[in-house]
């Protein structure tokens, strides 16, 4: 066992656990309101030392306001730091996979190392949340912070939750090997340039899933495109890879690795790209974050260009961004009724045995249908959801 | 004797006769107020004197009497400290202190305490002084909490007789006219001193700004005042906003005031002259904003606001978005400001907000308003006293008076500070009862008073995230284990009134953890 190990901090909704060696277990907890709190935290800290096998350690916790997950992770990663051969299983989770085209409007980003700024994460209403291990994270907090990670993923419940990883070749096989065992509904690989890395994912991926007894092949990929290398090879990273759901855009990074200033007219063709590459393989597209979360008049004015350039959703970096987007990227009363019609007609032309689909007298050729129906899935989606 | 909601209540409190709460409504008072004994002031008499301690002896203050402070300083007070210390001085002890509200700078009276200068406290504590009566023990009798307007039936029915009342004035003139919105250190208004002003034996304005005559607004009267005292500092009006006042930017609560404005905007309420009441927590406040800008979005101007006075308020005020603002207290500089120069921007005593034993309440005119809670419970029942820990922390404030008056009350809470859960399945003390709770809203979502069906048609109509508080709950004590709850014995701490003198509740002291 290492000398003394510290997981998490003193700040608001997190706790500090301090690992040290000992011959028995010797828990000790620091808590406002004692009375109340000491034994809850007790109960959460001997299952954790319990469920690693620990016989022996001295566990010192200062709480301040942690839930039961983030007391977990805290432990966990504690005594890993110090104890190195502990065996990790797999955690109780029991995610039924999501379907390849369903709702995806907004992607909503959280700091994977910050329990106050996770607090409450869940209940936003975005249709993905993402938990970020990547540039929120420094890198001395990654260890950390993928275990909180997956404590997380195991204690709350989302329609649909991603983990964006490090690339594969910094942190990224760890950061798998650690959240893979809560297993998310996919996930998000930042940095994405070539579509040999896509298949190096699903490799490791399928290697996991197999590991941790996740049904193969259902952990979604979206890999973010935010390179000038991963731009030119998009069509085939969209393509790579039957994990591969959704194409991402990450402005912010991309203007950079171009030297070039974030305007709309900059970001046009790598856009149109991008949803092209995405298309052509069935994939949907989401467009970048708008980093400016005081003006919701641009955010909307982006996400509409997003929307009529094709993409199906965009990213959020603050929950409020999340029903402005909602509301751009769901069909209109118009548009849902007019979708209904041409429905209808071709419900109408198939049990007559008609070729061709017509409303008054207009011909309406496949892609339109095809469109039509995607918009009142979409709308059965959101009602079902309850979307606001 | 236990009251309707099952809490057991003692039979009486010294020689006072206690009565168990019944229901919001349900007791009618009888009988004629109390009053003052008559007295006159001749022409040219004076009333000035340049010492608290002269002060104290011309009234006769002495062992075992009552004397009375108001709270609008809130935070930033010196007059209650400096009263007592003198009354310590002068080797009065056993005194009962009728306070509006404490705060924590009110904690050197603990030693007060201890030494038995103070024996008694019938008032809110928000604070030091409630965790250290918490304790038990330390207090000749359990100390009486009341709401403001609870606070001034008291007083007129005579259950607490005031001997001397300290009212602390920002401005006064020699003859007793007195206010708390004018002079060098403005407070905001003092007009929850009128009633002590009015009733007590003796009524003393304690003032750092000395004015000609006459000092108006009149909020404390020439009549009502036997003497008016000099001191060289009263408060801080720095301090009145007591930490309170931000607009919160947790997403959380962000999306709780969000719910909270969307619930009134469908509650069919929400209509050209609605009226509502804006909170100063930050859900509350963020809330009131949301409803501010649905009103300019729809259209619809307000009939009144009611504060707590705040600088949202007034700019609500200033746009037009309502015509009146009445307030009884100041939050912040920007509502006392307001109130001096907004003739729309009206002052208002608690006996014309509040009071249960009178012929109407302004609190009776609300449509909506937003309040807090320290706990709920499943029976919708509110505590703001005690935490969980059953530590007794803070006032009743207006919250039964409000709750019992509007139309829709809208309690906004996180289903959990820190680890602590809010919604419980029996609140530790109960401040106002489930029956006048119509609507608690929750980041998880909202739950509806079940004999508040009209309320949850609208609300699933217009896509409202309607729930069973139960399940809310299970949801948020997924994410935490169980508490470990107090036991409590029988040693009464502190009565909870509700607002007709009933009592609704007892807090009882900490005997063991289980």
């Amino acid at each position: 066992m290492s000398e003394i190990c510290t997981a998490g901090t003193e700040a608001k909704r997190d706790c500090q656990v301090t690992v040290t060696r000992a011959k028995s277990i010797e828990i000790k907890i620091d808590t406002t309101n004692r009375n109340l709190l000491v034994a809850g935290i007790r109960a959460v800290v001997e299952e954790t030392v319990a469920a690693l096998g620990v016989k022996g350690a001295r566990v010192d916790v200062v709480d301040s306001g942690a839930l039961d997950y983030v007391v977990s992770a805290r432990v966990e990663a504690a005594l890993r730091m110090a104890i190195h051969e502990l065996e990790v299983e797999p955690l109780a989770v029991k995610r039924n996979p999501t379907a390849r085209d369903r709702l995806r409007r907004t992607r909503l980003y959280a700091p994977g190392n910050n329990p106050r700024l996770l607090v409450g994460i869940e209940l936003h209403n975005a249709d993905c949340v993402l938990l970020d291990l990547e540039d929120s994270v420094p890198p001395a907090e990654k260890y950390a912070a993928r275990i909180l990670v997956k404590h997380l993923l195991a204690a709350l419940r989302f329609p649909e939750v991603w983990v964006r990883i490090n690339p594969l070749d910094t942190y990224g096989r760890d950061d798998l090997a650690e959240v893979l065992r809560a297993q998310p509904h996919g996930v998000c690989l930042p940095k994405a340039e070539f579509a040999a890395s896509i298949n190096e994912l699903d490799e490791e991926l399928t290697r996991l899933e197999g590991e941790y007894g996740i049904p193969q092949g259902s952990t979604h990929i979206m890999p973010i495109i935010e390179t000038a290398k991963g731009l030119l090879h998009c069509e085939g990273v969209a393509a790579a890879n039957k994990r591969v759901v959704i194409l991402a855009f990450g402005a912010e990074d991309f203007t950079r690795d171009l030297g070039a200033k974030r305007t709309q007219e900059s970001l046009l063709f790598a856009r149109s790209m991008i949803v092209a590459s995405a298309k052509a393989s069935e994939v949907q597209a989401s467009d970048t974050v708008y980093p400016n979360v005081e003006d919701e008049e641009g955010l909307i004015a982006e996400a509409r260009l997003a929307r009529d350039l094709g993409f199906d959703g965009k990213g959020v970096i603050n929950p409020r961004q999340i029903e402005p987007i909602h509301a751009v990227f769901s069909p209109s009363e118009q548009e849902i009724e007019q979708a209904r019609r041409i429905v209808a007609a071709a419900e109408e032309a198939e049990t007559q045995g008609i070729g061709a689909i017509a409303i008054g007298g207009k011909m309406i050729d496949r892609p339109v249908l095809k469109r039509a129906q995607r918009t009142l899935k979409l709308a059965g989606l959101i009602e079902k959801g309850g979307a606001q | 004797m236990k009251n309707t909601l099952g809490r057991e209540v003692p039979e009486s409190l010294g020689k006072r006769e206690l009565r168990p709460f019944k229901g919001a409504f349900a007791t009618t008072p009888a009988g004629r107020k109390a009053a003052r004994p008559q007295k006159t002031v001749r022409p040219g008499e004076n009333k000035v004197i340049s010492s608290l301690e002269e002060a104290i002896a011309a009234t006769g203050l002495s062992d075992g009497m009552t004397i009375s402070f108001h709270h609008s300083f809130r935070q930033g007070d010196k007059v209650v400290n400096q009263v007592v210390d003198a009354c310590a001085r002068m080797g009065i002890k056993d005194l009962r202190i009728f306070p509006t509200a404490l705060f924590p700078v009110h904690e050197p009276l603990i030693e007060h305490i201890k030494s038995g200068v103070i024996s008694r406290i019938e008032g809110s504590m928000n604070g030091p002084v409630g965790a250290f009566v918490s304790e038990g023990g330390k207090l000749k009798q359990p100390a009486v909490l009341r709401s403001h307007g609870g606070r001034w039936r008291t007083v007129e029915a005579g259950d607490v007789k005031i001997d001397v009342a300290f009212i602390a004035a920002s401005q006064a003139d020699s003859y007793g006219n007195a206010t708390g919105i004018k002079g060098k250190t403005p407070c905001g208004p003092i007009l929850f001193s009128a009633v002590d002003a009015m009733y007590a034996d003796k009524t003393v304005v304690v003032t750092n700004d000395l004015a000609p005559y006459p000092v108006f607004p009149f909020e404390i009267q020439q009549g009502w005042t036997d003497y008016v005292v000099t001191v060289d500092e009263i408060g801080d009006p720095e301090s009145i906003a007591s930490g309170t006042l931000r607009i919160t930017r947790s997403p959380t609560r962000l999306r709780i005031a969000r719910f909270a404005a969307a619930a009134v905007k469908a509650s069919g309420y929400f209509k050209d002259g609605f009226n509502f009441q804006g909170g100063a927590g930050g859900i509350s406040l963020a809330a009131t904003k949301f409803v501010g800008e649905e009103m300019e979005k729809a259209g619809i101007v307000g009939g009144f606001a009611m504060g707590g006075g705040t600088r949202l308020l007034v700019d609500i005020l200033r746009g037009g978005l309502v015509h009146t603002v009445l307030d009884g207290q100041a939050f912040d500089l920007a509502a006392i400001d307001s109130l001096r120069e907004d003739q729309n921007h009206v002052l208002m005593d608690p006996g014309h907000y509040a009071n249960y034993d009178s012929r109407g309440c302004a609190t009776y005119m609300l449509d909506a308003a937003f309040l807090g809670a320290t706990e709920v419970d499943l029976d919708f029942n509110v505590n703001v006293n005690t935490h969980s820990d059953g530590l007794l922390l803070h006032g009743i404030g207006g919250h039964q008076d409000v709750a019992a008056g509007a139309k829709m009350t809208v309690i906004t809470v996180p289903t959990l500070r820190g680890r602590l859960p809010v919604i419980t399945d029996r609140v530790t003390t109960v401040t106002t009862p489930g029956e006048v709770v119509d609507v608690i809203v929750t980041e998880r979502g909202i739950a509806i008073n079940p004999n508040r069906e009209d309320l949850s048609e609208r609300f699933r109509a217009a896509g409202l995230p309607v729930r069973e508080l139960e399940a809310i709950k299970q949801e948020a004590d997924e994410l935490i284990r169980p508490l470990r709850k107090p036991v409590f014995g029988d040693e009464v701490i502190a009565l909870i009134e509700w607002r007709d003198g009933t009592v609704i509740d007892t807090v009882r002291r900490v005997t063991r953890w289980k």
